[in-house]
C-alpha cells in the first residue's frame, strides 16, 4: 500500500518541479545563425514550459532585433518585461519553489537581466519614435538594478543612466538629463572602484550630450549561472570566454575610435548579493543530508534488531530516506545565456548623409578578430540623432540592415 | 504482534500533503471574461484598465460640466484637439489608449456641441493627400463639402508622472496623471484636472 503511494508522491513532486533551462543552441548563436536560434525559441515558446516564457521571449527578441525586425523585438521584449517586472507571486508557486524545486517558479530573471530587458526595450521604443517610453523603460531598468541584495551596488549601471539622460534631452527635459548624466558618472566611478571593467568613459560620460551618431556595441558573452555545493544548493556565476573584448570603429575609412565599456554584466552578476532562497536551499541541504544519514542509521539499527522496535526503526528510517530523496536542494540556474559580457558605446559628430561603417572587434591583446568583421551602410539624418546597436557575432551585416532611430524634440521618424 | 498503525498514517499524511503541494503548482489555468473596472489580478504596480477607464470618464465629465468647450461669446462651436500625452513615469504605456478613451468619452458627453480635430500626423497627412487629389481632379469631390482645414481654439494634453519607492521587500508606485486644456489664442491654461493611483507590491521570498 505504502510503496505505490510513495512512488506516486515521488512522481508527482518530480513532475511538478522539473522546469529545465530552455534548449538554446548556443553554437548556432555564436556562429551568427540567429534564424536557427529564433526557430528554436519559437518551438520552446510553443512546446516548452510556461514558466520559461519571459526567458524564451527575451532570447527570441534579441534574435529578431539583430535580424532587423525591431517591431517584433519590441513586442516580445515588452511581454517579457511585463512578466519580469511583476512582483506578484501566487502562494502555490511560492510553496512549490520552497518545498519542491526552486526551478519550478516562473523565470523573472536576476536584476542585471531585468536591466538588460529594459535596455533593449528602451532602444525599441526609441526606434519607434517614443523617447518618453524609452526613458520609462530605462528608468524601470534602473529600479530593477536596485533590487539586488547588497544595497551598496544598487545604482551602478552607467549605461542606463546615460541613455535615460539622452532620452530626457530628446523629450526636451534638460534638467532631468543633467541629473541622469550626473548619476551616470557617479555610477561609473563606483563600478570602476569595485571591480567593473567599465572604462573611465570620459569620451562618452564627460560629454554625454555629444554626438549625432550613437553606436552601442555588445561584446562577448555574459556569465553563466551554475550550481555549486555538495547538493547543487548554491548558484554561482562563471565567466565565459569570447574573443571579442572591444570594438574599433571606422567611418568612411577614417578611424572614429574605440568603444568604451559602460555596462559590465560579469560585474553586475557578481555583485547581486545573497537571497533569502539561498538560505532556504542551504537549510534544505542540511535537512536532506540529516534525513539521509538519520534514515540510513535507523535502517542499520533495524537490520540488526528484532521485533516491534526494529520494524518501527525501519519504517521511520525509510520515511526519512524517502523525504531526504524527495527534498530538492538544487538552485535555480536558469539564466539568459545570449546576453553580452559588456555593452560599450561610442559617439561621434558626423556629417549627415550616407556613410560606410566598419566595426572591427578586438581581442584582449587589441588584435582584430577577422571573422567578426562587420561592414554596415548607415544614414545619418539632418539635425537629429541616430542610434545603432551591434553585436560581436559573425555575419550579422550580411543578414540584416542596420537599425537606427532618428529622433528629436520636434520631429520623430523611424528608419528600419 | 507488530504494531505499525501509529507510523503508517503519519507517512501517508505526509505523502498526501506532498502530493497536494506538488499538484498545487500545476493547478488549472484561467480563461474567462473579466470586468475591466475590477482590480487587475495580474498585479504589477502599474496603471490598469480600471485606472484608464476611470480617468477618462472623470476627465470627460469634468471637462463637459465646466462648460468651457460649449460656451463661446458668439455661439460658435468650439474646436479643439488632443495633442497627446507625455510619459514621464517609469512604466512604459501605450499613451494612445488613454487619449482614445478620453476622446470617446468627450464625444459621448458633448456630442455635436464641439468639434474635435484630428491633429495626428496620420490624420493631417490623410487630409492633405485627399484635398490635393480632389483639387487636382484626380478624384471626385463633393462640392458642398469644400472648406478650409479648421484651426483649433483649445488643445488638451496630458502628462503621466510617478514616484516609485523600493525598500526591502516592498515597492510602492504612485501615479499622477494631469490633463490640461490651453487656450491656443492666449496660451492660458483654462482647465486642469488630475487622476491619482497608488500601488503597493511585496516581493515573494522566492524572488530575488
Amino acid at each position: 500500500m505504502l510503496r505505490p503511494l510513495s512512488m506516486l508522491g515521488c512522481t508527482l513532486i518530480l513532475a511538478a518541479c522539473a522546469v529545465r533551462m530552455p534548449a538554446v543552441p548556443m553554437h548556432r548563436f555564436l556562429d551568427g545563425d540567429l534564424d536557427a536560434v529564433a526557430a528554436a525559441m519559437r518551438t520552446e515558446q510553443q512546446d516548452g514550459a510556461e514558466e520559461n516564457t519571459a526567458l524564451v521571449l527575451n532570447i527570441l527578441a534579441q534574435c529578431e532585433l539583430f535580424l532587423g525586425d525591431p517591431e517584433a523585438a519590441w513586442r516580445d521584449f515588452g511581454t517579457a518585461g511585463r512578466i519580469m517586472g511583476n512582483w506578484q507571486t501566487s502562494g502555490g508557486e511560492a510553496v512549490a519553489a520552497i518545498v519542491g524545486s526552486e526551478g519550478s517558479k516562473t523565470w523573472k530573471g536576476d536584476p542585471y537581466e531585468k536591466a538588460m530587458n529594459a535596455f533593449y526595450l528602451g532602444l525599441c521604443y526609441l526606434w519607434r519614435g517614443e523617447p518618453d517610453n524609452a526613458r520609462a523603460s530605462l528608468k524601470r531598468g534602473i529600479l530593477a538594478d536596485a533590487e539586488i541584495g547588497d544595497e551598496k551596488f544598487q545604482a551602478d549601471n552607467p549605461l542606463l543612466f546615460w541613455l535615460a539622460g539622452r532620452m530626457s534631452l530628446l523629450m526636451g527635459k534638460d534638467d532631468d538629463a543633467e541629473d541622469f548624466f550626473k548619476e551616470a558618472r557617479t555610477a561609473n566611478t563606483f563600478a570602476r572602484q569595485h571591480g567593473s571593467r567599465a572604462d573611465d568613459a570620459e569620451a562618452v560620460l564627460g560629454r554625454p550630450r555629444d554626438g549625432n551618431l550613437v553606436l552601442l556595441v555588445e561584446c562577448g558573452l555574459a556569465p553563466a549561472k551554475v550550481a555549486h555545493g555538495d547538493l547543487d544548493e548554491l548558484a554561482r556565476f562563471e565567466s565565459r570566454w569570447h574573443p571579442a573584448e572591444r570594438a574599433r570603429v571606422e567611418l568612411d575609412g577614417r578611424v572614429l575610435g574605440e568603444t568604451v565599456v559602460l555596462a559590465d554584466l560579469d560585474y553586475q552578476a557578481r555583485t547581486l548579493g545573497g537571497t533569502e532562497m539561498e538560505g532556504i536551499r542551504k537549510g534544505k541541504a542540511v535537512f536532506k543530508k540529516t534525513s539521509l544519514i538519520g534514515g540510513a542509521a535507523l535502517l542499520h539499527v533495524a537490520s540488526r534488531g528484532r521485533g516491534d522496535s526494529a520494524r518501527t526503526s525501519a519504517i521511520v528510517g525509510g520515511g526519512l530516506i524517502l523525504f531526504g530523496l524527495l527534498t530538492s536542494t538544487a538552485a535555480d540556474i536558469r539564466h539568459w545565456p545570449t546576453l553580452p559580457a559588456t555593452v560599450q558605446a561610442l559617439t561621434a559628430n558626423v556629417t549627415p548623409g550616407p556613410h560606410t561603417l566598419v566595426i572591427e572587434f578586438l581581442d584582449a591583446a587589441g588584435r582584430a578578430v577577422p571573422e567578426l568583421h562587420q561592414t554596415w551602410s548607415i544614414d545619418v539624418p539632418n539635425a537629429s540623432q541616430t542610434y545603432y546597436l551591434f553585436r560581436s557575432l559573425p555575419g550579422l551585416d550580411r543578414q540584416a540592415t542596420a537599425r537606427a532611430a532618428v529622433t528629436g524634440p520636434d520631429r520623430t521618424e523611424v528608419h528600419p | 504482534m507488530f504494531h505499525h498503525r501509529p507510523v503508517r498514517p503519519v507517512l501517508l499524511g505526509l505523502l498526501v500533503l506532498a502530493s497536494a503541494l506538488a499538484t498545487s503548482a500545476c493547478a488549472g489555468t484561467i480563461d474567462r471574461r473579466v470586468d475591466p473596472d475590477a482590480p487587475d489580478e495580474v498585479g504589477g504596480a502599474v496603471l490598469q484598465s480600471q485606472d484608464i477607464r476611470t480617468m477618462a470618464e472623470n476627465m470627460a465629465r469634468d471637462l463637459a460640466s465646466s462648460g468651457l468647450l460649449t460656451s463661446t461669446a458668439d455661439n460658435q462651436t468650439v474646436t479643439f484637439h488632443i495633442i497627446g500625452m507625455e510619459n514621464q513615469s517609469s512604466d512604459v504605456i501605450n499613451r494612445e489608449i488613454i487619449i482614445s478613451k478620453l476622446e470617446t468619452q468627450l464625444f459621448k458627453a458633448l456630442g455635436g456641441r464641439i468639434r474635435v480635430l484630428d491633429r495626428s500626423g496620420v490624420g493631417l497627412e490623410a487630409v492633405k493627400r485627399e484635398r490635393e487629389a480632389k483639387r487636382s481632379g484626380a478624384v471626385a469631390g463633393n462640392a458642398g463639402k469644400r472648406g478650409d482645414v479648421l484651426g483649433s481654439d483649445y488643445v488638451l494634453y496630458g502628462v503621466i508622472r510617478d514616484r516609485v519607492q523600493q525598500g526591502g521587500k516592498l515597492k510602492s508606485a504612485y501615479y499622477n496623471v494631469v490633463f490640461t486644456v490651453t487656450d491656443l489664442e492666449t496660451d492660458q491654461k483654462v482647465w486642469q484636472n488630475d487622476y491619482d493611483a497608488k500601488f503597493l507590491s511585496e516581493k515573494s521570498v522566492i524572488s530575488r
